[in-house]
């Protein structure tokens, strides 16, 4: 996904002389050939994200257009006052990039877990949020950000799941065979719920990449054709679940129960290897699978409620 | 022709007393060094909008009451708008908006001005621009950490566009500054950074000027503006209180008498 994600930038750079490129301090190996090609719109302001955002907003104040990459949880969180006032406040639209995503760096420990990144990004306005889940998602959503006259923030993960085909949408079905439950997952969960089909036929998949603003208009078709929603991400329940949970209760939906496997809402000291913390959260493709499985026999006291 | 400085103080004593707003003593330090930038940037492509304009940025935001009385004094206010300072459904806040037309980037929250500053700066150079940006800071400001980041970035990039005014008047909303965490040696702690340095008094509007309107080859410009918290009323002068205070009744009264000398 990342060597996708910089050739999209490279080629956009090149096209548009409006991009200013700006990290704080990451990206080895990644923006040495941009530095060499565009010296005077690519930046390194040095392991300083608060700078990197109000650098950003300097720039969209003459009508240029920032990509501002940084980790996921530094970008959101040491920055988010930088994002809420000089970005969100002023309706600029640089785009942030956020890589190692949820548990992408577990081993660095608990400093470097993004999940909490939704929950907290999402109560400001005037800014979308992406968690693109496949190679062909993260072009298609590096577009729609460039393109926006809003601010977008995409956090990803090292994973490189294809979906084998282009998509036409950040918000689609992966897997559609009618079942009675659909997952709804983003990023790198979509991957290990794709995975949960080696266990389960149990349910059909819809990734939902861009997160905030949610399609509002399309789910209550999306919601009227299931019993039960599970939503799968490697974020706290403040995340996508949030956002549903509150979509239906304003929404009184009442024909669809609404289930969460996300990350306990704590800090641990414990660390592993993404696969071993996801195995500690229920977040792999066989637990996601056996809660399908579970939920499947529930089904039927569904009715009695 | 500039406007005298008592008078705009008298302009930001009946502006800040009718919106019943606090901050005055601040407004009154930086008056000069407001006077002095506005005097100094090309005010006709500010007005027209243009790309390479100067740009001005107030980190100090809760001096909004100083810098709409000086915006008012150069054209870029109306009467209407000046006076509905701090009012209900006014876009004229306690702190600088961007919402007010010519305002180019909201303050309040401290040390959110100087990296929106050198961005500008930046921007302004991609475009060959012979534009320069300015940002006033307060001296209690530069405590938050942000400015830091900004200060060694545009130090290593030789923002020689980029002027950093500081009004310091050694006082933060406690008491002196010396007494929570001092900041002196302030030019040392600037010229290590690669800022041609200059202190000045900050309130002669020449000797501002006099830094301001040259640039220094591949170096940004600090003006340490040593300045009076509430000058100009002596009863407000170094007296944390005017922070918050809104002169009203007899005070206002006093003020403006002094301020009428």
């Amino acid at each position: 996904m990342r060597a996708i994600l910089f050739h999209k930038i490279y080629e956009s750079m090149r096209r548009n002389p409006n991009l200013f490129f700006l990290t704080a301090g990451v990206g080895f190996n990644l923006i040495e050939p941009m530095c060499k090609e565009f010296p005077d719109r690519t930046m390194n302001v040095g392991i300083a994200e608060q700078n990197l955002v109000g650098v950003a907003a300097g720039l969209s104040n003459l009508g240029f257009k920032a990509i501002c990459y940084s980790y996921t949880n530094f970008l959101a969180e040491r920055a988010f006052e930088q994002i809420r006032n000089d970005i969100c406040l002023h309706r600029y639209a640089p785009i942030f990039i956020g890589t190692t995503a949820g548990f992408d760096n577990a081993g660095l420990g608990a400093t470097h877990h993004a999940l909490d990144d939704i929950g907290a990004l999402k109560t400001l306005p005037h800014l979308k949020i992406y968690s693109p889940s496949s190679s062909e998602s993260i072009g298609l959503i590096f577009d729609e950000a460039l393109a926006s006259d809003m601010a977008s923030f995409i956090r990803f993960t090292k994973n490189d799941f294809s979906e084998g085909h282009p998509v036409s949408d950040a918000n689609r079905f992966v897997i559609e065979r009618h079942a009675k439950i659909l997952i709804i997952s983003h990023g790198k969960m979509v991957a290990n719920s794709v995975r949960a089909s080696e266990f389960s036929s149990g349910f059909d998949l819809f990734a939902m990449d861009r997160i905030k603003p949610l399609d509002a208009g399309k789910l209550k078709d999306l919601f009227a054709g299931y019993r039960a929603i599970v939503v799968v991400e490697d974020n706290f329940k403040s995340g996508l679940y949030n956002s549903l949970a509150q979509w239906m209760a304003e929404n009184d939906v009442k024909n669809t129960r609404l289930h969460s496997i996300s990350v306990e809402e704590t800090y641990r000291g414990e660390i592993g290897t993404a696969a071993y913390l996801e195995d500690l959260n229920g977040l792999n493709p066989k637990q996601i699978a056996d809660f399908i499985g579970l939920i499947n026999k529930d089904l039927s006291s569904y009715d009695e409620i | 022709m500039t406007t005298p400085n008592k008078q705009l103080r008298r302009k930001i004593l009946e502006v800040i007393s009718r919106g019943g707003s606090p901050h005055i003593a601040s407004a009154f330090s930086m008056v000069e060094i407001l006077n002095a930038v506005f005097r100094t940037m090309a005010l006709e492509k500010i007005k027209d909008g243009a790309r390479d304009r100067d740009r001005f940025v107030m980190s100090k935001g809760h001096g909004a009451g100083a810098l709409y009385v000086i915006m008012h004094a150069y054209g870029l206010m109306g009467d209407d708008d000046l006076a509905s300072f701090h009012a209900n459904g006014s876009l004229l806040a306690g702190h600088a908006s961007h919402f007010v037309k010519y305002i180019e980037h909201s303050t309040g929250a401290l040390g959110h001005g100087l990296s929106p500053a050198l961005g500008m700066a930046i921007g302004l150079r991609a475009l060959k621009s012979e534009a320069r940006g300015f940002v006033l800071v307060g001296d209690g400001e530069l405590h938050e950490g942000s400015n830091w980041e900004a200060i060694m970035l545009a130090g290593h990039l030789g923002m020689e566009n980029l002027y950093v005014l500081v009004d310091s008047n050694g006082y933060d909303q406690m008491g002196p500054l010396g007494s929570s965490c001092g900041i002196e040696p302030l030019r040392a702690k600037f010229e290590s950074f690669n800022f041609a340095t200059a202190e000045v008094d900050g309130h002669s509007e020449q000797e501002i000027m006099g830094v301001i309107q040259k640039s220094e080859n591949k170096k940004p410009t600090a003006v340490i503006c040593r300045t009076v918290k509430g000058k100009g009323v002596s009863f407000m002068e170094s007296n944390v209180v005017w922070h918050y205070r809104t002169p009203a009744g007899e005070e206002y009264e006093k003020a403006l008498a002094e301020l009428n000398d």
